[in-house]
């Protein structure tokens, strides 16, 4: 599922665009993964090395590994060791990026290498995701608030890509957030937390997102923008917030209310008090999480 | 089991979340379905049509699942209400069985809870 925080990572480094990556993302589970791109991957080779050996294909009727291995980068068991190794969905994506001419194999080593220097989980890469490293994850994602979040916050957005994965799908990417005075809305529908602490939380997006949003949500097939459809929206943040105050309510005894989800009408929301816009991409569209924060009471 | 002539009225506000909870229950009967999308629209179905069993919803508009079921209760002793929601904090239970409900299923719906709510109910009927 880390193919969604390598591209977010791109793209708060302005690797990548936006548009590159929404492309890459569509493209990268039909991409057959090469060996040059998992021996930069594994540290076996360098950018240049796998360079020359493409270089060398062209010339030479002979597979990626057979060079490699004749002209010593690569031993005999270090290739079937790649081939037979699991493969990183955030590599698929590296090396669509690759082919699409927006990185160079260089760029894409350096981009792997700090990536997981920042995100310190190259020994988890394989293994299951666990509260830690989502969280560890979120703290450098979240460097956009300019404070730390709070526990709750913390636990808020944790909870949020979990639900994410679990009912719409892992094939997303987190942009960035950032701070918002106002949004110009497509279709709208929010849901207020209150108790301890207040917030609101919108989802917005548009209808054609929005019909794809629910057939993954319902796992029906919903035809065209209906009174379903906007349901499912609603019942999205219902369950997240709902499952939330479950969480709050058995790690740190917190009891929070939820009021019924709702559709906001005016075109134009302004906030003021703290508000962060949280896009999500998606193969199949964009959509806003949109989250104003209230102090505790 | 037969659902044959059995009342069950499902009081949620999401048109998509009672179609689920029908399409669940419709997989093992075919009972004749009530719906309501909110608290008050649940208590007024209810005087009128007596079913057998109600599912629902805690967070509602106009009127809260509690209350709604408070009235019920006040109204009819023995209704048969099963609470289903996506916020199952202990406090939440513990309002709710206090309000009268019998039952308290967590989002998201899982089928095997509702079967066995169902089963435990009418089967051999």
């Amino acid at each position: 599922m880390y193919a969604q925080f390598f591209g977010n990572y791109l793209l708060t480094r302005d690797i990548v665009t936006k548009e590159q990556l929404i492309t890459a993302l569509q493209k990268k589970d039909s991409q057959h993964m090469k060996l040059g791109t998992l021996a930069i991957h594994a540290g076996y080779m360098t950018a240049n090395e796998v360079d020359r050996i493409v270089i060398l294909q062209t010339h030479l009727d002979k597979r990626f590994g057979e060079i490699a291995i004749h002209e010593g980068y690569l031993t005999e068991s270090q290739v079937a060791e790649l081939l037979k190794k699991q493969k990183p969905d955030f590599l698929r994506l590296g090396q669509v990026l690759v082919e699409d001419g927006i990185l160079d194999n260089n760029q894409l080593q350096e981009a792997i290498i700090n990536y997981q220097s920042e995100s310190e989980f190259d020994d988890f890469i394989y293994s299951d995701e666990t509260r830690e490293i989502i969280s560890h994850l979120l703290e450098n994602f979240f460097v956009a608030t300019e404070r730390p979040l709070t526990r709750y916050e913390l636990a808020y957005f944790q909870l949020l890509f979990n639900n994410l994965v679990r009912f719409i799908g892992d094939d997303f990417t987190p942009v960035a957030p950032y701070r918002a005075k106002e949004y110009p809305t497509s279709y709208c529908v929010s849901q207020g937390v209150y108790g301890k602490f207040t917030m609101r939380i919108y989802l917005d997006m548009g209808e054609k997102t929005a019909v794809e949003f629910a057939c993954r949500y319902a796992r029906e097939i919903f035809p065209e923008f209906d009174e379903y459809v906007q349901a499912a929206l609603e019942d999205f943040l219902n369950l997240h917030n709902g499952l939330f105050t479950v969480n709050l309510s058995n790690d740190y005894s917190v009891e929070l209310q939820l009021t019924p989800p709702g559709v906001e009408t005016p075109e134009l929301l302004t906030f003021t008090s703290e508000t962060y816009l949280l896009p999500i991409v998606y193969p199949f569209g964009t959509f806003h999480f949109i989250i104003e924060m209230s102090a505790e009471e | 089991m037969t659902l044959d002539n059995v009342k069950i009225l499902i009081g949620d506000d999401s048109i998509l979340a009672r179609k689920q909870l029908k399409d669940v229950i419709l997989s093992f009967g075919n009972p004749i379905f009530f719906e309501a999308a909110n608290g008050q629209e649940t208590v007024d179905i209810y005087k009128k049509e007596s079913p057998d069993l109600v599912f629902i919803d805690i967070v509602m508009p106009v009127k809260d699942g509690n209350t709604a079921i408070r009235e019920i209760i006040s109204y009819d002793r023995d209704a048969d209400i099963v609470i289903v929601s996506s916020i199952g904090t202990q406090s939440q239970l513990k309002m709710a069985i206090e309000a009268g409900a019998n039952d308290f299923i967590q989002k998201p719906l899982n089928a095997d809870q509702v079967h066995h709510i169902i089963a435990s109910r009418f089967e051999g009927r």
